[in-house]
């Protein structure tokens, strides 16, 4: 039986969360210590398999990262560059029946469109690793762990405007209304390893509300406990009433909690069979240790001067998303199951929106991730992590083939890249694939809820034996595993 | 036939005798449910086929029988679940997955011993037998039980006895008088009960002082609130919202439909009349704005940019809320389980095809982003409505248009009558204020501009000012025009110019109302008096020319000022200078242009005057009438049913029927569907007074029993009913989100009681002490504090979930707004004089935060608090900081002595019971 571990001794922290994970009969701890947390809700954490993964980070790039100028490069665009699509021996891609998953619902009279002028790639590309992996120049940090990285580059969503970013998170197109975010389902299934943080941390700027807002980190049906919690990578004030208004002091509020211990102990003794009273007292002692152990994850200066050189902490371009990739290791290693990050928030459709200036906007965006992330999988990786960490790159949709606006790429949602790393997961793999143009995804073809499904098959977890009842989730809600990726 | 029908309802099948080897219950009835009855069942019936009893299996469809006792491999159900091609196969592809091979071994063993089942297994007759569709009766009330005691003359206890009794349950004794107090007053307003008020109920605990007690309760202002909030969870309250400033949905403004639900639960105004307002205020009362108001309850579906998603809601939300029924999900096909057709989701719908948004001024306010009056109206009373296959709006069914209906569950009258509008519907500019407004406006624009000519003038006579001679303009193109070679001092030339324009816009302004009020008051149009309109109207049209030849007049020689200004200023670069000047061209040129067309209109004589506002037709189709007047037939089945639940479940903690917004055949009859008649029925007949029936469940003894008793007790009835489904206790239940904030600033003596007006803004929870419903609460839009303690969604919430989350604690123990409320009720004397001695201040404090006294043992602790934390904080230096940077609304006190009390204050407004009512 595994003793609670001193949470300051990292060793025998992990040997205790692998305990947890693993050696641990049918049913995670985990589950217990939530089904304590939350009086109304029983456990859901039967494993379903066996679970391959612990942790999820789930970077998700707001706006539509152009695939075929990152992980699905597409020589093709260049030979045919300036002629209309229509003009090159893909034509077919015109008329296929795929065209008919967009869904449009939010008619925009500028963007969503398929463009017919074939537009060069606006940066060059090499094969890397073993594996061979073609991955652009962009992402030159990432490319050297292109051993670690499983591309699927047959994505496709049905959204042709940035509602999409909701859809990626909840599986449902942006009007059939909120869902429980992929974050909620597995905090809901799983528990939590760490009962002093959070158990789905939020960070970054989150989807602005044109396309989704805070329902793409949000739990809907399954109730506020498996909401994703925003946290700051500011020591100061990292999460929502973490610390009291200016003046109270650390003493005073010990001694306060003291007494509320003891008030609520004795009417615990008045209402032997009140079990909501219980959950609350423990809800309180979570709260008052949260409050300590948020903070200290953001205490970033605590990393060795090598550590936040790696993530980028000493350049101003990737400072902002390193602390955040750090912070998410910080995290995992303590125990959280889901940190969802957000990049390229500029309270719309997001940065990586490149109706024009692609060449300028992509790479100088790719300039503030590529460093932070690739740190982030070599640092999981060096301490034994990665392998229990699912890793999760995403965005909404890709980019056209056909130029809009002379310079730019409009949304693409019939095919594009995402790629996941660790967990369980095969690396320096491309699973997948689009045609010659990167216009339809042809090969494997996925849509978004798949990789929901291979994720939760990773952490032990099968979403049909989690529904709510009076929930029924459609079929493409469930998605489907992508087992050819599964190491 | 071997049937008989029961009193319930229920066909009982007379059946061959059950084997042992199979067990239909546990096998074989769950997997026909689940697979086969949505299409084979009470509510449809493919091929003429019922499976959901054992004895409909083996009587076999339309065509005969489909499972042949013992024989498997012969019979046409095991083919069809068992058939390679997908189009054979059943459940359709489109329906369902195919059986497993676990769930084909059960049914083959099924057939093959027999097709047994139990023989007194029960169905509906049909669909339209559930309990829910059928009329309600008021049930007999037993009679009494022994003595008279006055609680078991109380209508709900009668009924209840007899369930107590016959489940051999022993229902707990009264709550204490405090708890009783505080229970019903946080049910009724939504705030605790003030000392004084505890005083003043211990003092005369009867009967008769709780009855005066709650119709003093049912009396207050803060009645309409609490009760508005609940009744803006069920009816989908959504302050507007959008991407910035793009309104994406529900409507600004809509808070005065909010105010319209307090006000009218407040006045005591009958439910039916309310749904009938909500759905059809347009068409009951057209020229009466408060009423106007209560259709926020449709403007609140509106959706900028899919009209089908707007008309989905509105057929959804009015189904589910009103009448408990899923209509939503006949949308795509026929309803699974309700026999609700998809022909009878579009009919619904075309009840509501011809219904759009409009925002009507009002008085005071002419910027409708400012202030304004969203409400519905009908707009195109010939649009068509269409099936869509599949739901699908890309595929509808243009061929057969669908006429407004409602399901044919129900034999009630549904009629529809258009409604005749009041001109003043059709053309909202007729209210005397909008004119007298517009023509002050007009007029101070006069006025100004007036002003400023004179003191021009003035300037110019007094200061020895030469007036200088316009000169003419430089152009490069052609000789400069004679017009424009002014000899006038041109800045009051200007002025005089502003001045004619307002003037003749005052004239014509003047004229256009007075053709358009005209136009619109006479009884036949102008029709009947055409040359006085004729008159009126070439008066409004040549006003309206002049005005216009002034407007382009004015703007010429603005040009001609602005582009000689040019030439005087100094331009950062000989580019810039060069652009602005070629800019300044082509503004004259334009000038002259408009100057001439101008010119030219004035030769016209034509008619054609802008209206002074906007004209809508002339008739309402009168369809959401006729729904509402359906809705609200007392012999309907649903609706007083559907909203005694709501009303019992917020009382009680725990609705009778368990599917608050579906009471179609997946419910089951509740086990108090007795209760649930004589409620629904004494609802009815007592005019649909929302009042009396809320009196009426708070003065049941149900309702005032405790929720806790001695553990045998306790223990005793759970063994029989864990589940407090016959209610022999109360529910200990956790605070609304609102309530716990709302009673945090009672508590600290801030809570601004002001009634209704505009939402405020949600980030300003925290430091604006009115009540919680009065908060902006939309998509986006939601104060965290609320979020976090299960405030209502905006999209839908029939009922609340209740969640323990250590963020809750965060919130109530870090906050700006606890630390502050408690700091306040100490500060301002909530809790005595500061000088009295710590244990009457104990005793005090658990009276004002958790309305009881305290026990001696919680005094031992409180006492030892407050001797340690005065020592405590009389140690300031050596204490560290929480480093928190919030800014506390109010500081704490210096005294030790105080901020330790102010600490015990907070300590208990985290305490559970603060949270709880028991």
């Amino acid at each position: 039986m595994p003793q609670r571990p001193d949470p300051g001794d990292a060793a025998s922290r992990r040997a205790f969360l692998k305990d947890l994970g693993f050696g641990f009969g049918s049913i995670p701890l985990a589950a217990l210590l939530a089904r304590e947390l939350s009086a109304a809700s029983g456990p859901r954490g039967l494993p379903a398999a066996l679970p391959r993964a612990k942790s999820v980070i789930w970077l998700f790039m707001i706006g539509g990262v152009s695939h075929v100028e990152s992980f699905d490069p597409k020589p093709a665009l260049n030979e045919y560059a300036g002629k209309k699509i229509a003009e090159t021996p893909y034509r077919d891609a015109l008329t296929s029946p795929y065209l008919a998953n967009e869904r449009v619902v939010a008619f925009d009279p500028n963007n969503g469109f398929i463009r017919q002028e074939v537009f060069p790639l606006q940066v060059g590309y090499r094969r890397h690793g073993e594996s061979g992996l073609e991955i652009s120049d962009w992402w030159p940090h990432l490319a050297a762990r292109a051993d670690d990285l499983c591309l699927i580059r047959s994505m496709w969503t049905e959204d042709s405007n940035h509602g999409a970013q909701l859809q990626f998170h909840t599986g449902r197109h942006r009007v059939d209304g909120f869902f429980p975010s992929i974050g909620s389902w597995v905090v809901y299934g799983l528990g939590t390893l760490n009962e002093n943080l959070p158990q789905f941390v939020v960070m970054g700027t989150p989807v602005a509300d044109c396309c989704g807002g805070q329902e793409t980190h949000r739990a809907n049906y399954l109730g506020p406990q498996y909401d994703g919690v925003p946290l700051s990578v500011n020591p100061q004030s990292p999460l929502a009433y973490a610390a009291p208004p200016e003046g109270v002091y650390r003493e005073e509020q010990a001694s306060e909690f003291e007494l509320l211990r003891q008030l609520n102990a004795l009417a615990a003794e008045r209402y032997p069979d009140d079990e909501a009273l219980r959950a609350r007292m423990r809800s309180y002692e979570l709260a008052f240790r949260m409050q300590t152990a948020v903070p200290d994850v953001v205490r970033l200066e605590e990393e060795t001067p090598a550590t936040q050189q790696m993530y980028g902490l000493d350049q101003p371009e990737t400072r902002e998303f390193g602390r955040q990739m750090l912070t998410a290791r910080r995290l995992v290693e303590r125990g959280v199951r889901f940190v969802q990050v957000y990049h390229g928030s500029n309270g719309g459709a997001g940065s990586w929106d490149a109706h024009s200036k692609l060449k300028a906007g992509h790479s100088k965006l790719c300039r503030q991730v590529d460093q932070p992330i690739a740190a982030l999988l070599g640092d999981l990786k060096q301490r034994g992590l990665l392998d229990e960490t699912l890793v999760v790159w995403a965005t909404e949709f890709g980019r056209t083939p056909g130029s809009q606006n002379g310079d730019g790429r409009d949304h693409h949602p019939y095919g594009f890249t995402v790629w996941m790393a660790g967990g369980g997961i095969r690396g320096g793999m491309a699973h997948g694939a689009t045609d010659e143009l990167g216009f339809h995804a042809v090969e494997h073809r996925h849509y978004v809820t798949d990789i929901h499904a291979t994720l939760l098959h990773q952490l032990g977890l099968d979403s049909r034996q989690l529904e709510v009842p009076g929930r029924k989730r459609l079929e493409k809600e469930h998605g489907q595993v992508i087992r050819e990726v599964l190491a | 036939m071997n049937r008989v029908l029961t009193a319930a309802g229920l066909w009982i099948a007379a059946a061959a005798p059950l084997r042992a080897e199979v067990d239909y219950q546990r096998d074989i009835r769950p997997l026909l449910a689940t697979k086969c009855v949505a299409c084979h069942g009470p509510a449809r019936q493919e091929a003429g086929l019922r499976l959901d009893a054992g004895r409909l299996v083996r009587r076999g469809s339309s065509q005969g029988a489909v499972a042949i006792p013992g024989d498997a491999e012969g019979s046409l159900l095991w083919r069809r679940v068992t058939a390679e091609a997908p189009e054979e196969r059943m459940p359709p592809v489109s329906e369902g997955e195919p059986l497993t091979p676990d769930e084909l071994a059960r049914l083959r063993e099924w057939i093959e011993s027999g097709l047994p089942s139990p023989a007194d297994e029960t169905f509906l007759p049909s669909a339209r037998d559930h309990w829910a569709y059928r009329p309600i009766h008021r049930p007999d009330l037993p009679p009494r039980q022994g003595d008279s005691a006055l609680a078991e003359e109380h209508p709900i206890d009668r009924l209840l006895s007899r369930h107590h009794h016959d489940q051999g349950l022993n229902p707990l004794p009264p709550a204490d008088p405090l708890t009783l107090l505080r229970r019903v007053t946080l049910d009724l307003i939504g705030l605790p009960p003030t000392p004084a008020e505890q005083e003043a109920f211990l003092s005369d605990p009867s009967p008769a002082a709780y009855e005066r007690l709650v119709d003093d309760l049912l009396a207050r202002p803060q009645f309409g609130e609490r009760w508005g909030r609940h009744w803006m969870d069920v009816w989908r309250y959504s302050d507007w919202d959008g991407y910035k400033e793009e309104l994406r949905g529900s409507q600004r403004h809509l808070w005065r439909w909010r105010d319209w639900i307090i006000e009218s639960l407040n006045a005591g105004k009958p439910y039916d009349r309310m749904i009938v307002e909500m759905l059809a205020g347009d068409e009951i009362a057209p020229d009466d704005p408060d009423t106007l108001r209560a259709t926020g309850f449709l403007a609140r579906n509106y959706h900028n940019r899919n009209r089908n998603i707007w008309l989905d809601a509105a057929v959804e939300h009015t189904a589910k809320g009103f009448l408990g029924l899923t209509l939503n999900c006949a949308r795509c096909h026929d309803h699974k389980y309700d026999p609700l057709s998809q022909t009878d989701y579009y009919a619904f719908r075309a009840i509501f095809e011809p219904h759009q948004v409009r925002t009507d001024r009002l008085p005071g306010q002419p910027d409708l982003r400012q202030d304004g009056l969203p409400r519905v109206y009908d707009a195109d009373l010939e649009a068509p409505t269409y099936l869509y296959r599949r739901g699908d709006e890309k595929q509808p069914d243009k061929e057969h248009p669908i006429p407004p209906g409602v399901p044919s569950l129900f034999d009630l009258p549904f009629e529809i009558q258009p409604v005749a509008l009041p001109p003043i519907a059709r053309f909202p500019a007729l209210a005397e204020f909008m004119e007298q407004e517009d023509l002050a406006a007009a007029e101070a624009r006069v006025r100004q501009r007036r002003d400023e000519w004179r003191a021009l003038q003035e300037q110019f006579a007094s200061a020895s000012l030469q007036a200088i001679p316009v000169q003419p303009i430089p152009r490069a193109d052609r000789p400069p025009s004679p017009a424009l070679a002014l000899r006038v001092i041109p800045e009051l030339e200007l002025a005089a110019r502003r001045l004619r324009v307002e003037e003749w816009a005052l004239e014509a302004l003047r004229l256009r109302w007075r053709a358009d009020r005209f136009r619109y008051t006479h009884p036949e149009q102008p029709d009947s008096a055409p040359e006085e309109f004729a008159r009126l109207a070439a008066a409004a049209a040549a006003a309206e020319r002049a005005q216009a030849l002034a407007v382009a007049e004015r703007d010429l020689l603005a040009a001609v000022l602005k582009y000689r200004g040019l030439f005087q200023t100094h331009q950062e670069t000989p580019a810039r200078r060069t652009e602005a000047i070629q800019q300044g061209l082509r503004e004259i040129t334009q000038a002259e242009a408009d100057l001439s067309k101008a010119r030219e209109g004035m030769q016209r004589s034509d008619s054609t005057y802008t209206p002074v506002g906007a004209s809508y037709p002339a008739t309402s189709s009168g369809r959401r009438l006729a729904l509402a007047r359906w809705i609200v037939d007392p012999r309907h089945p649903l609706t007083a049913r559907v909203a005694v639940n709501q009303v019992w479940m917020r009382h009680f903690g725990r609705p009778l029927v368990v599917n608050v917004d579906d009471f179609g055949p997946r419910t089951p009859a509740p086990p108090l569907v007795d209760l649930l008649d004589w409620l629904a029925a004494e609802f009815i007949d007592s005019g649909w007074d929302l009042k009396h029936l809320h009196r009426l469940i708070v003065t049941s003894a149900a309702y005032r029993r405790a929720s806790t008793g001695e553990p045998d007790w306790l223990a005793r009835n759970a063994e029989i009913d864990s589940e407090n489904r016959y209610c022999w206790r109360a529910e200990a239940r956790r605070l609304e989100a609102e309530v716990i904030r709302d009673s945090l600033l009672a508590i600290g003596g801030r809570l601004d009681r002001t009634l209704g007006g505009p939402d405020l803004s949600f980030t300003q929870g925290e430091v604006i002490p009115r009540r919680s419903l009065y908060f902006q609460h939309a998509y986006e839009k939601q104060m965290t504090w609320l979020v976090l303690f299960d405030a209502a969604s905006p999209t839908e919430c029939y009922r609340r979930s209740v969640s323990i989350v250590p963020q809750q604690a965060l919130a109530l123990s870090n906050s700006n707004l606890g630390r502050s409320m408690a700091r306040a009720c100490v500060q301002s004397g909530g809790v005595g004089a500061a000088d009295g001695d710590d244990r009457s201040f104990i005793e005090a404090s658990f009276r004002r935060v958790l309305c009881r006294p305290p026990e001696d043992r919680e005094v031992e602790a409180c006492l030892a608090f407050l001797a340690r934390q005065q020592r405590l904080l009389a140690d300031g230096p050596s204490l560290h900081p929480s480093g928190g940077t919030v800014k506390a609304t109010i500081s704490a006190s210096s005294d030790p002595a105080l901020r330790a009390r102010e600490d015990l204050i907070h300590v208990l407004m985290n305490h559970n019971d603060f949270v709880t009512v028991r």
